[in-house]
């Protein structure tokens, strides 16, 4: 915290805080009118946050706890659609159970915030970190961003509201924290003023799309061939402009809370004239860093970029920070049965971006921590170790599982 | 790369036959789904390629919406050129042959999923057929026809409207019979001889007669340019992708209420007369004022008055017959075949200003025969013959509020 922060009463304590707690207090900041609930771990970590944060009467807002995540997402959206600021969350699974209403959610243009504590998908029931399940909207019109750090959860769901809200964006944002290793572990966060969070983030205000009796609107009516590629083009450039307004409103943020959010879309890590970097998402970035300062001892010219902002994708920005390498190596805590070189859903979405680059890198995956899996320094190292081999890569090599029992090529990355 | 000329288009079309059947949603459905089958087999059976379709849009359909399913008919195309100049759209834009099931749709048809009253010879072209199944002459129906600039023929198939129901098909003859009809006028695209050939194969020797039956009994004749009215349907304009609110939000009316005709706010946009075969005449003189008419019907269309009378809007009627059936007052509401009027003015406005002549006028229009139609009786039509009208009941004694 700076000495500058304090005295301008930005902040009002620090405190150890697991990620869902932090992103509790991000919603009692945020004054959310409506907080849908439905248990599912790591969601409960919220739930239970603010029942307290009102039990507590430090809170108010309509907590509806629904028979399902289905209703769950039917309550938020629909209260979004009558001008109260909505909030809901699950995880794998129970995300999947509400994909109807998540999908009418950013059709219908609503910005709900929305927390996904990513779960592996089941079958077989597994609680452990994937990010498959907030994946699932990438296709629907949904903002989905990943936090890294219970600081980050905090600021970027906040971060949320502003450019969910924004009248250039009004779609739903999904804050993606990994279950586990952010949602249940504690770290110190600098928790914001109520006041200087209202300087940052305005009402939510639907304007003429808010629905009420004195304002006769029909929402989301049937359509025929006639209208939907029209709504749909409505939707992409709303996403498009969703770029500028997510720059926009980390200036802002950082006016009000000093934080240094260098690039809102994503984080560099020693890239300048790192010739093989490694790009990740989520709490991978911990040891990710790790790794990159063991090898910069070493002398090796390694970098690693935190992706945040998955949707929209910033490829422009990717385009530009990975034209200076010649290696990169994507780690994906996920994976697309059957996509292209049966690689992750991030590496897909990456070497799409990269195609009319002019100085292409090699790009190849590591398919590492799935259910929950631990990834250690030494596993990153393995990767940068194999990304900067890859060179003549085999089609064969392009995608490598890391630490799966029974291939030795792949088993461990320690070198 | 050179793209496609206008006649270039056109060259692609020529050898296409395209039928149109217009249906009454839900009621006529498995008729019509009956029909464009049976064409495709008969010209299947005759060596050509055909398909048909249902316009897509007309689904989830309600009870007696204007529909359309599609029959495509070749006999020089392969079945890929023939689903390549035509499977790909949702409407067609010109048909040889328009069928009509139920009369009452020559009034214009708006289907749900479609804008405005539509002319039903809209897709008629030079030489091309209106085949229309009613107990009228063909006089009766081309003066509610669109005036077109070119010739083209009217055939009357002698018949009422065949309505069934979602769950159950009425086996009349009417599918028969129209594709008898459809050989006597369209030769080109199906055969007397394999209709039947067909129809003895697929349902059976005794419904061969019919067919020859509706050959027999179709009667056509041209309909000039003179003929018909000017159909001031015009075809709305579209907004582009950015020239209209997000969020799937359209503007909704506004909620309104005053005492009178048309006092309650309803959508321009989105009328349901068309769906109406029969309209509800009410003998205001007799109402009791019950409100029951009001309070039940499904639409809404009923306006309350000053006087306590309820008003009918008929741009909203749908003819469900709901009012007819729950009003206690023997002939007050009466369900009369909607080809017998003209327009949907207010009935409330015409009886206020000369109560006799409203009600010699709905007298007639009602005539002496009854009919409830068999979705409202679930037992097939009933008809019933009416021994005296009811005497028209004089102001006398009644309280009229002012």
């Amino acid at each position: 915290m700076t000495l500058q922060a304090l005295e301008k009463g930005v902040y009002e304590r620090e405190e150890l805080l697991s990620g869902t707690d932090a992103v509790a207090e991000a919603i009692r900041l945020a004054d959310i009118d409506v907080f849908s609930a439905y248990p599912i771990r790591p969601y409960t970590g919220v739930m239970d946050k603010l029942a307290k944060f009102i039990a507590d009467g430090k809170f108010d807002a309509e907590y509806i706890i629904a028979d399902g995540e289905h209703s769950q997402f039917e309550i938020a959206k629909h209260s979004s659609s009558v001008g109260a600021r909505a909030f809901a969350g699950s995880s794998g699974t129970g995300w999947l159970y509400a994909m109807e209403a998540l999908a009418a959610t950013s059709t219908d243009r609503l910005p709900v915030v929305a927390l996904v504590g990513n779960r592996a998908l089941d079958d077989p029931g597994a609680f452990g970190v994937e990010h498959n399940d907030a994946m699932l909207v990438r296709d629907l019109g949904w903002l989905i961003v990943w936090a890294a750090t219970a600081q980050e959860a905090l600021d970027t769901t906040l971060i949320a509201y502003r450019v969910a809200e924004d009248p250039k964006v009004r779609m739903p944002c999904a804050v993606a924290i990994d279950g586990g290793y952010l949602t249940h572990s504690e770290h110190i966060v600098r928790v914001p003023t109520k006041e200087a969070v209202k300087r940052f983030l305005p009402p939510y205000d639907l304007g003429n799309r808010r629905l009420h009796p004195d304002n006769p609107i029909s929402i989301a009516p049937q359509i025929n061939e006639d209208w939907g590629m029209e709504i749909r083009r409505q939707n992409w450039e709303a996403a498009k402009r969703a770029i500028g307004v997510i720059y926009k409103a980390y200036q802002e943020f950082q006016d009000v809370f000093h934080s240094e959010y260098k690039n809102p879309f994503f984080d560099e890590f020693m890239t300048e004239d790192a010739e093989t970097i490694l790009v990740g998402m989520g709490t991978v970035t911990a040891a990710a860093k790790s790794a990159v300062r063991v090898l910069r001892r070493k002398g090796e010219k390694v970098g690693y970029i935190k992706l945040r902002w998955f949707r929209p994708f910033p490829a422009t920005e990717l385009k530009e920070a990975l034209s200076r390498c010649k290696f990169v190596g994507v780690i994906d805590r996920d994976f697309a049965h059957g996509s292209p070189d049966h690689g992750g859903v991030l590496f897909n979405d990456l070497r799409a971006a990269l195609y009319r680059s002019k100085n292409k890198p090699t790009v190849v995956d590591f398919i590492a921590g799935l259910a929950g899996r631990e990834i250690s320094i030494q596993d990153v190292t393995g990767m940068f170790k194999m990304t900067r081999e890859s060179e003549d890569v085999e089609d064969a090599d392009l995608v490598r599982w890391i630490r799966v029992r029974g291939s030795a090529k792949t088993e461990g990355g320690a070198d | 790369m050179s793209s496609l000329s206008q006649a270039d288009v056109d060259a692609l079309e020529v050898g296409v036959k395209r039928l149109e059947v217009n249906y009454r949603g839900i009621f006529q459905k498995s008729l019509a789904k009956r029909i464009t089958k049976d064409l495709v087999y008969v010209a299947h059976s005759e060596g050509k390629t055909a398909f048909s379709n249902g316009r897509y849009s007309d689904d989830p359909q309600r009870n007696g919406i204007p529909c359309a399913n599609f029959a495509h008919i070749s006999d020089v195309m392969s079945e890929e050129e023939l689903e390549g100049v035509a499977s790909a759209a949702m409407d067609i834009d010109k048909a040889n042959v328009i069928v009509v099931l139920d009369d009452t749709m020559v009034k214009g048809v708006e289907p749900w999923g479609h804008y405005g009253n539509r002319p039903i010879n809209q897709k008629a072209i030079p030489g091309s057929v209106l085949l229309v199944v009613s107990k009228r002459k063909p006089e009766e129906l081309v003066r509610f026809l669109e005036q077109k600039t070119f010739t083209y023929k009217i055939a009357v198939l002698p018949g009422i409207a065949s309505f069934a129901g979602l769950w159950y098909y009425r086996d009349d003859g009417t599918d028969v019979r129209v594709l008898g009809a459809i050989a006597k006028v369209a030769p080109d695209i199906i055969s007397l001889d394999k209709s039947k050939e067909y129809v003895k194969k697929t349902y059976g020797a005794n419904k061969v007669e019919a067919v020859q039956q509706g050959y027999d009994s179709v009667s056509v004749r041209e309909v000039q340019p003179t003929e018909g009215k000017v159909w001031p349907f015009a075809k709305p304009i579209l907004p582009a992708w950015n020239n209209f609110e997000e969020g799937i939000a359209v503007p909704a009316i506004k909620r309104g209420f005053k005492m009178g005709p048309k006092g309650q706010n309803r959508n321009p946009n989105f009328k349901t007369g068309t769906n109406r075969t029969q309209r509800p005449i009410v003998r205001f003189d007799i109402c009791t004022k019950c409100t029951l008419c009001w309070y039940e019907c499904p639409d809404e269309c009923f306006d309350p008055t000053q006087d306590g009378l309820y008003d009918i809007n008929y741009d909203y009627c749908t003819g469900c017959g709901r009012c007819a059936e729950v009003c206690p007052v023997k002939e007050c509401i009466v369900m009369v075949d909607e080809l017998n009027f003209d327009n949907n003015n207010s009935p409330w406005e015409s009886y206020k200003k000369d109560s006799q002549t409203y009600t010699n006028w709905a007298e007639e229009k009602k005539g002496k025969t009854r009919m409830m139609p068999s979705p409202v009786t679930g037992k097939g039509e009933s008809y019933q013959e009416v021994a005296k009208p009811v005497p028209i009941a004089t102001v006398k004694g009644r309280k009229e509020v002012s």
